[in-house]
């Protein structure tokens, strides 16, 4: 890892970094009141029958429990969005925007291999998660503390809820970074990747309002952030280890196929 | 020692392209862009590298650079290899991209600063360097995104030279510089030069190349067509020659001296011709007469330039070597 180009990236994400963590700090302490004030009449509606029973397991998470109110914050498309902002948006153009704006060659004209480039960018954009994920759970907690449900809360397991967004979100920015060295132009790049995590996405709430597409399920990495699960102590290793293993193939093509490929002069 | 050497560096573009092509479309083909480079650059020499846009001039300082692969031969730069060592060759190398892009965001000190740090070296000529470029503090506080092309330029040369580097790799320096600036930045080549730093200089601009440059490489379509003292390859080019005799009575006569060719009078009675090599035998049969006015145009590197390029094909949009293509062999390919 460099750490000037560290410093620098971390100087330019920083405003938005801010930004992102004080929006999902906000909608986490949205949550556990939600939780409070509606839980119980939203239990009384499913069990009369007013709300089809699938509306139930949206994404993994409900909101008859506090770790179910927390799971459906956690795949909330504003959750997913604020996230992305880093796992998306930064993985993808931290190596094609500079290659896209010429800057990459003037980089690269420094004693700094490409791996170091790859590796610091992908600290940065780890880094970058685990902060903004780290507000959702100080979010959480300052949620459940102001509407009174904190004693309802598993406070040792918060930490395994945060390593599992961690790896769910540190593999789609692998996946998205891994992309990046591997085209020119930004354009291609989040698109394989933005097509990626969309998919993704789709294939885990369909199967989970849809019995009959619940076999498309284990195909999505949404489907391994059992945030539910983590926080009822069900939480499955085989599932951490899947995200993990998708991270770790995404950054052995990266580490591979960058310092293979030719960088030639901007046309 | 030499600071620099290639030895058959070949770069070929469009490897593995389908073989199966679909009517109207256009045929991808193997491109070659260099073909069997060998130069050898001296420690402490300018060293300029001429050629026309796509001649394969920014392929070659890529490879040295690292940024490209070659497809085959091998280089040296300061005695490392250019594919073993090619972290190793950038820690000491000071290199200006032609067209240089820079951060817009940051001001041109947090620039320098920032690919300072990235160099891992202090960056001991900054002040020198910024006070001849004449970039003032007040200037460096801005952000780059206000800076005027000079002034990128300028931010680009001192990147490249800051922290003194023992090769300097500069894609064509002077553009968007003033002449002023120009007259500066040729000033520094010459200090550098003097501490006994080694200058790759690539350019269109072939008056700068003569001004500032001890020998040239000249590369088309890929392949080295040329590669000597800039000295040299101006005394064996044509010098066109004006003599105004005071009387139509005492003309010298210069059929058959050595060196003078093209000889025509014009019908004011002017003797025009063109020179070649040494002057002394045309001094010698026009003493003794009485001449009003002589010229002797001095050579120029951009005859010599053109005239290695004058039975070439046109060139395509980006000019790289098909194949196919046969360029003529090296003129007096030397060290």
């Amino acid at each position: 890892m460099n750490r000037a180009l560290f410093v620098r990236t971390w100087r330019a994400q920083r405003l938005k970094l801010l930004i992102c963590t004080i929006a999902i700090a906000a909608w986490s302490t949205f949550l556990p009141v939600i939780y409070k004030s509606f839980g119980s009449q939203m239990k009384a509606l499913v069990d009369s029958g007013v709300i089809p029973k699938q509306l139930t397991d949206f994404g993994g998470g409900d909101v008859f429990s506090l770790p179910g109110a927390i799971a459906i914050g956690y795949i909330h498309p504003i959750a997913i969005i604020l996230v992305s902002v880093f796992a998306v948006g930064f993985a993808t153009s931290a190596v094609a925007g500079e290659r896209q704006r010429g800057t990459l060659e003037v980089i690269l004209a420094r004693p700094v291999s490409r791996r170091t480039v790859y590796v610091t960018f992908l600290v940065a954009a780890i880094a970058f998660i685990a902060i903004v994920l780290a507000a959702a759970i100080a979010g959480t907690l300052l949620g459940s503390g102001l509407s009174g449900v904190a004693s309802e809360l598993p406070l040792e397991r918060l930490p395994l809820l945060w390593l599992n967004g961690v790896l769910l979100w540190a593999a789609v920015a692998a996946i998205g970074l891994a992309a990046s060295v591997s085209f020119d132009r930004l354009a291609p790049a989040l698109g394989i990747t933005l097509a990626v995590t969309v998919v993704s996405y789709f294939l885990e709430i369909l199967g989970s309002l849809w019995p009959d597409a619940k076999g498309l399920q284990p195909y999505s990495l949404f489907h391994y952030l059992a945030a539910r699960d983590d926080l009822n102590g069900a939480a499955s290793a085989s599932g951490f280890a899947i995200l993990a293993v998708v991270a770790v193939v995404a950054i052995g093509w990266a580490l591979v196929e960058f310092p293979r490929r030719d960088l030639a002069a901007p046309s | 020692m030499d600071a620099l050497t290639t030895k058959g560096l070949s770069k070929a573009y469009g490897r593995g392209a389908p073989r199966v092509h679909l009517p109207g479309h256009a045929v991808a083909t193997e491109v070659r862009a260099l073909e069997d480079l060998s130069i050898a650059v001296r420690e402490g020499e300018i060293f300029g590298f001429l050629g026309p846009n796509g001649a394969g001039k920014s392929t070659t300082i890529r490879l040295l650079l690292g940024l490209l692969h070659p497809t085959s031969g091998s280089a040296q730069v300061l005695g490392l290899d250019i594919v073993r060592d090619s972290v190793a060759i950038r820690s000491r190398v000071g290199y200006l991209p032609g067209g240089i892009a820079l951060y817009d965001s940051l001001s041109g000190e947090a620039l320098l600063d920032y690919l300072g740090d990235l160099t891992g070296r202090p960056s001991v000529r900054r002040p020198e360097l910024l006070d001849r470029l004449e970039l003032s503090a007040r200037t460096l506080r801005r952000l780059v995104r206000d800076y005027s092309r000079g002034m990128r330029q300028k931010i680009g040369i001192i990147q490249a030279l800051q922290h003194d580097p023992e090769l300097a790799i500069l894609d064509e320096p002077t553009e968007g510089l003033d002449p002023l600036m120009q007259r500066a930045f040729y000033a520094i080549l010459d200090d550098l030069k003097a501490a006994g730093r080694t200058i790759f200089f690539s350019s269109h601009v072939l008056s700068e190349v003569e001004r500032v440059c001890d020998r040239v490489a000249i590369v088309r379509r890929g392949r080295l067509v040329a590669l000597q003292e800039v000295a040299t390859l101006l005394e064996h080019r044509k010098r066109n020659v004006e003599l105004r005799p005071e009387s139509s009575d005492d003309v010298p006569s210069l059929e058959g001296v050595p060196g003078v060719s093209g000889l025509a009078r014009t019908a004011d009675g002017r003797l025009t011709c063109q020179l070649e090599g040494d002057v002394g035998p045309f001094l010698a049969a026009i003493a003794g007469h009485r001449i009003a006015d002589l010229t002797i145009e001095p050579a120029h590197l951009e005859e010599a330039f053109l005239e290695l390029y004058e039975d070439a094909e046109p060139d395509s949009d980006d000019a790289q070597t098909a194949t196919q293509a046969q360029p003529p062999a090296p003129t007096e390919v030397a060290r």
